[in-house]
């Protein structure tokens, strides 16, 4: 009945080597993805098994030799026909995709779910239209430009790995200390700093990653306090004082 | 038939759970922003959003504002600008800028660096980030060095080659050169004489693409 797991199998081959490939996907990523597909197609098989009469099945050509639409039998109004094989017998059909409303609806949501996980690691231009002329050469280029754009893509989010930066502020007295800047979207809760009980020094350890950054400690919640060791700038939209660090490697 | 419907609401289900999901992950960016605040830029950030740019640096200035308590006009504006610099930012660094360079050339943009300067950065720079090259020159220009000289003088170190921890290390010394007291124009021209030698094309210097051979009389940036 159902002759295009081939296909498939390679299609699925791919994007789990494509997923592999991609950098700052959690670990089992590519399993839940795997997981979705492979549950998606187990309820296909038993949605293959039941009654012929399924009503919302649509059938994919395979080939434009193959569009030649099918009569429908009565009673199959709702049944969306668009191939059958060129030899076979009335209503049998050759090489053929099937896929239906149910398993077309997994498969989307399997692949909305890839994209949220890869999202941030694709390169979020779409490519430039009008780049070929002709569907070949476009279909070339396009597939030569995505490799280079994702090996681009790649190289910089490893560059771009968070490296550990240690805040200290010297408060004694202080009963809270948070460190807000760019790289924690300023977000005081994100970061709270741990006070030494002996020398009433207080510090953390941030994943921060490489560039040019500006923050800030908020003492007991509302003192905005700027780092005594780093130099400062003024920030040009709200006309405040923060400090500035480079973050990188040397 | 019944396990088939089984399977249909399980679908479904999935895909409304999958719906909650995005919209959840979609408010969680402007958690800890008040509600007249999250209003006030919504417009903007759903306008970036149509313009495919991140928005997670929108909300954060935002969030940046209303930890300072500016009022919320001011905050608004704050914002609005911003968008307006990534997008800028974005066409300079088409196609395919990441997170970390938009927000570190927006930074720069609003520091007086050209949008040109960030296309010439890109050429000479291939694949490599340039969040830290930006930033570099962001904070040179914030030390006192003017945007054309630093602008040139970066874009001439991409093109030889420099990468991060070269200009790391290029910033560290005029942090440390200004801090003795030195001017940072002059700062930079004697930091500049001790890594030029030391980078990969400064040998060479002619290249077929035009950049590696501009190395040695780099273009100003307009």
């Amino acid at each position: 009945m159902r002759d295009m797991n081939d296909d498939r199998d390679e299609m699925i081959r791919r994007i789990v080597d494509e997923l592999k490939t991609l950098p700052a996907v959690p670990a089992d990523a590519t399993a839940r993805v795997l997981a979705r597909v492979d549950a998606a197609r187990r309820a296909e098989g038993v949605g293959a098994r039941a009654s012929a009469d399924d009503d919302d099945v649509i059938f994919f050509p395979s080939s434009t030799e193959e569009m030649q639409a099918v009569p429908a039998a009565e009673g199959d109004s709702a049944r969306i026909l668009a191939a059958r094989g060129g030899s076979g017998a009335p209503g049998r059909f050759g090489r053929r995709f099937v896929i239906s409303l149910p398993a077309a609806i997994g498969y989307a949501l399997a692949a909305t779910l890839a994209g949220f996980l890869i999202r941030g690691a694709m390169p979020r231009h779409p490519p430039e239209p009008n780049v070929a002329r002709t569907p070949e050469i476009q279909a070339d280029t396009l597939g030569a430009r995505t490799t280079l754009v994702r090996a681009a893509a790649t190289t910089r989010a490893l560059q771009e790995a968070p490296l550990k930066v240690q805040f200290v502020l010297d408060a004694p007295r202080a009963r809270s200390v948070t460190v807000v800047g760019d790289f924690n979207a300023w977000d005081g809760s994100r970061t709270p700093l741990e006070r030494d009980s002996t020398t009433g020094v207080w510090s953390a350890l941030v994943d921060v990653r490489p560039g040019r950054h500006v923050y800030a400690f908020l003492v007991d919640g509302t003192t905005w306090t700027l780092d005594p060791s780093a130099p400062r700038t003024k920030d040009l939209d709200y006309g405040t004082e923060q400090s500035v660090m480079m973050v990188g490697m040397q | 038939m019944r396990v088939r419907h089984l399977v249909h609401h399980v679908r479904w289900s999935a895909t409304v759970i999958a719906v909650l999901t995005a919209r959840a992950a979609s408010g969680q960016a402007s958690q800890g922003l008040d509600s007249a605040t999250a209003a006030a830029i919504a417009p903007i950030v759903e306008q970036a959003r149509a313009n495919r740019l991140p928005v997670t640096p929108l909300y954060a200035k935002a969030r940046e504002g209303q930890v300072q308590r500016v009022p919320l006009a001011r905050i608004e504006a704050a914002v609005r600008m911003l968008a307006d610099r990534m997008h800028a930012a974005d066409d300079a660094l088409a196609p395919d800028a990441s997170e970390q360079e938009l927000s570190a050339a927006a930074d720069a943009i609003k520091s007086g660096v050209p949008p040109e300067t960030l296309r010439l950065m890109r050429k000479a720079g291939g694949d490599g980030s340039l969040a830290v090259p930006i930033g570099v020159l962001t904070q040179l220009i914030a030390r006192g060095v003017p945007v054309e000289r630093a602008s040139m003088e970066v874009v001439a170190l991409l093109q030889r080659g420099a990468v991060a921890k070269n200009f790391i290390a290029l910033e560290e010394s005029v942090r440390q050169d200004v801090l003795a007291g030195r001017r940072p124009d002059e700062s930079l021209d004697l930091r500049l004489k001790g890594i030029i030698p030391n980078l990969p094309q400064t040998a060479t210097e002619v290249g077929s693409d035009g950049l590696t051979k501009a190395a040695s009389t780099p273009k100003r940036p307009r």
